[in-house]
């Protein structure tokens, strides 16, 4: 036979040819890290150099958690939980995104390192799994925490979600409801523009609720989020937001403002309740679950605990496997013609 | 041709490593001179041998046979002497299985059946009786023997003739075609008489005008064309017959039971061979694939050592990790380049050590849902997977376990790197 002309492969591992297209773990958590950029940007752009330390605070806290783990994980011989910075930096920007810039720094750096060492890495190790989200379940955590440490100063005010000024609103009466929101106003725009467009405070990943917006929608093209959460939860808060509106006689344009487009809530619809492993994999209980999400958080929002859509996603994360056994489609061949 | 096959949600399966292969005419590779046949070579209980060591065989010679019902023979595909009886490893099954081994000598001899090249004349009993003594089984990959498909009679009134062939490595079918149109044709007739049906379509891949010749011979004929949309998943039998004819076939049935037979394109040239011209099914085409090499259309004889294509193709077996047999999406693989060529094997990939299993180092699963998204059975993969390492094999009925089609896109699409297909972890 001929001398074989074997052109020797470079030394670099290489996927068989026919998975060339195939999506990487990795590659999922930076693209989603590359759509998380315009919230950020734009919520640096409307709150100030602020917002930029938040996001930093978390990074490196996270980041350092991350090599502390990797390391202790490699010197004792157990299986590297994230071998790439990619996932914890996710992690790193939802915590971010997700506070206000004026929330002092400890309390960022708690809410990063509760959600990075309890809730994202020893909820993986222990239950193979993740139950709750790791940002959401951190903040839930620590906020009420600090709330319920009455021998602090200021404890509600501290915890940030049960804040007393939040929870004094009149959130139900049309005039209430004004004044409450009215808090949004700035020179040039009106509350209900400030809420949709460029809000100067709350989470800073919902400062432009039309960029966070759009940010989700490309998300959802782009990564495959489970785009029927967001929808039916942005969808369900709107309509109980008219519905609102036209029981208590007030403008339901102006509930929409608040109730869709607040931080809380458009940040949360796309960053955080599409968490993949915390919430449910058929599409009729995605859409089930983003009503129930809708319900809660509008119930918590009325209530003054104007944050409250993190309580309401751990609290229904919790029920994801119950979502799981419902909502099934019907699978081809199981009967029920075509 | 198309680079990319696109399944639901708009996922994608790469089918460039046979972009441009339909332009590649088959090779006919040497005969091996040492094969290894196994005896179970389909769906059913393996024939008893017929030779004894020392024996002189024909090519084409039946060397065993059985008498249950789904028994088919297996011939020798050389010319030469029985050397003895192995137990082998079996590349789909695992098992160590009894094999012949076959040594060349002297000159090819052919052992044929009768011939009888007026289709007219034969009954549907004989055809089906003829394909069962050619030891056929369905050449898509199934192995199930195609004289039990088309014994089917009153009850089936359309002939489906696979030739999507939608795995990314393959492209033997449509060079089958390109090939030989006037047999394929006759082996259409033949089946089409076997089970007295009136409507028959062939399914093809390719776009219109691309089969010129051959789509003109099916008009002539009456045979329906349908140009299948590109997709991987639309390959298996039971989504082509639901895809064409709008039939569902229930999970614990088959095409035949809602009216519908399918037949790959490559068994209805094995069925004119051994009708008209009475020769048992020996070789077969083959596309071959190595990142060297590329693609080639190959025709080898069953029983051939791996090693003996590689060798011809000039890719040393020591440049080589591991090859798949089959499809790639779905094949078999093997690391022992001894492993012979089965009847069902339509492909052969050779890899490299440097390309590595993607399955190698899964992370946890994430719950992103692709596998979910991307099953063409709508079922949840991902719900499978979490109660079969949780062993609760009680949820399997109602997660729909038995629609699988173990198709392996919900492993392909994986980001974590799992091999999800529920049927492959279910062992």
């Amino acid at each position: 036979m001929d001398e074989l002309k074997v052109s020797r492969p470079s030394l670099k591992p290489e996927l068989p040819p026919h998975l060339a297209l195939g999506e990487s773990k990795d590659r999922v958590m930076l693209k989603t890290c590359a759509v998380m950029a315009i919230p950020l940007v734009l919520g640096v752009a409307a709150i100030g150099w602020e917002a930029l330390w938040q996001i930093l605070i978390s990074a490196g806290t996270v980041l350092i958690l991350h090599t502390v783990i990797q390391f202790w994980e490699g010197q004792t011989g157990r299986r590297i939980s994230y071998p790439t910075p990619a996932s914890p930096l996710v992690l790193a920007l939802i915590v971010g995104l997700s506070m206000p810039a004026g929330s002092p720094y400890n309390i960022t750096i708690g809410v990063a390192g509760l959600a990075m060492l309890v809730f994202k890495y020893l909820q993986g190790r222990l239950f193979t799994r993740k139950f709750v989200n790791p940002a959401a379940a951190a903040k839930a955590v620590l906020l009420t925490v600090l709330s319920l440490m009455v021998f602090l100063e200021d404890p509600l005010g501290l915890g940030m979600l049960y804040h007393p000024h939040h929870l004094n609103l009149d959130m139900i009466s049309p005039a209430g409801f004004a004044d409450a929101i009215a808090f949004y106003e700035t020179d040039t725009l009106t509350a209900e523009q400030s809420l949709v467009f460029w809000k100067t405070h709350g989470w800073i990943g919902g400062a432009s609720g039309v960029g966070t917006l759009v940010a989700g929608i490309i998300a959802c093209f782009w990564i495959r989020l489970k785009w029927r959460i967001p929808l039916a939860f942005l969808a369900a808060m709107a309509v109980l937001s008219v519905g609102m509106g036209l029981f208590t006689g007030g403008d339901p344009v102006s509930r929409i403002a608040l109730h869709v487009f607040t931080g809380s809530t458009i940040f949360l619809a796309f960053f955080m309740a599409t968490e993949p492993q915390s919430t449910p994999m058929p599409g009729k209980s995605q859409y089930l679950f983003g009503i129930a999400l809708a319900v809660l958080t509008f119930i918590l929002q009325l209530a003054g605990v104007l944050g409250g859509s993190i309580i309401a996603l751990v609290l229904l994360n919790l029920l994801t496997p119950w979502f799981d056994k419902i909502g099934h489609k019907r699978a081809i061949g199981m009967g029920g013609g075509i | 041709m198309r680079r990319y096959y696109e399944e639901k949600q708009g996922f994608k399966v790469d089918a460039e490593m046979k972009l441009g292969l339909e332009q590649d005419p088959f090779e006919e590779i040497p005969p091996p001179p040492a094969a290894s046949v196994f005896l179970d070579q389909h769906v059913g209980p393996p024939g008893k041998p017929l030779v004894k060591e020392g024996d002189r065989v024909l090519t084409g010679q039946k060397i065993s046979e059985g008498e249950e019902a789904l028994a088919l023979p297996v011939h020798s595909p050389i010319t030469g002497r029985v050397t003895g009886f192995a137990k082998l490893r079996h590349p789909i099954s695992g098992n160590q299985e009894q094999a012949v081994l076959i040594e060349a000598e002297g000159e090819e001899e052919w052992a044929l059946m009768e011939q009888r090249p007026n289709i007219k004349s034969l009954s549907a009993q004989e055809i089906i009786e003829r394909v069962r003594e050619a030891g056929i089984v369905g050449l898509g990959g199934a192995a199930f023997p195609a004289h039990v498909k088309l014994s089917r009679g009153s009850d089936i009134d359309h002939l489906i003739i696979n030739a999507k062939e939608s795995d990314p490595n393959l492209a033997c079918d449509v060079r089958l075609v390109l090939e030989r149109p006037e047999e394929l044709i006759s082996g259409i007739e033949i089946m089409a008489r076997a089970l007295d049906v009136k409507e028959v379509t062939f399914a093809t891949r390719t776009e219109e005008g691309e089969l010129l010749q051959f789509e003109k011979l099916l008009k002539e004929r009456g045979i329906k064309i349908a140009h299948i949309r590109p997709s991987y998943s639309v390959g298996s039998e039971r989504l082509l017959a639901r895809e064409l004819l709008g039939r569902e076939v229930p999970a614990d049935q088959f095409p035949p039971d809602v009216g519908v037979v399918v037949h790959n394109v490559a068994t209805c040239l094995a069925t004119a061979e051994a009708v008209v011209k009475g020769k048992p099914l020996i070789s077969r085409g083959i596309t071959f694939y190595a990142r060297e090499t590329g693609g080639r259309n190959l025709w080898v004889r069953m029983g051939t050592p791996v090693e003996h294509i590689l060798n011809y193709i000039g890719v040393s077996p020591e440049s080589v990790d591991r090859v798949v047999l089959g499809s790639i999406m779905m094949g078999k693989g093997a690391t022992d380049f001894r492993t012979p060529l089965l009847k069902c094997f339509a492909g052969l990939v050779a890899l490299t050590p440097y390309e590595h299993s993607p399955f190698e180092n899964p992370y946890p699963c994430i719950r992103c849902g692709f596998c979910d998204a991307i099953c063409p059975v709508d079922i949840y993969p991902s719900l499978l997977l979490e109660a079969l390492e949780k062993g609760k094999t009680e949820a399997l009925d109602n997660l729909n376990f038995d629609s699988c089609i173990d198709c392996n896109l919900c492993s392909y699409v994986c980001p974590s790197s799992i091999r999800v297909n529920p049927k492959q972890r279910a062992g």
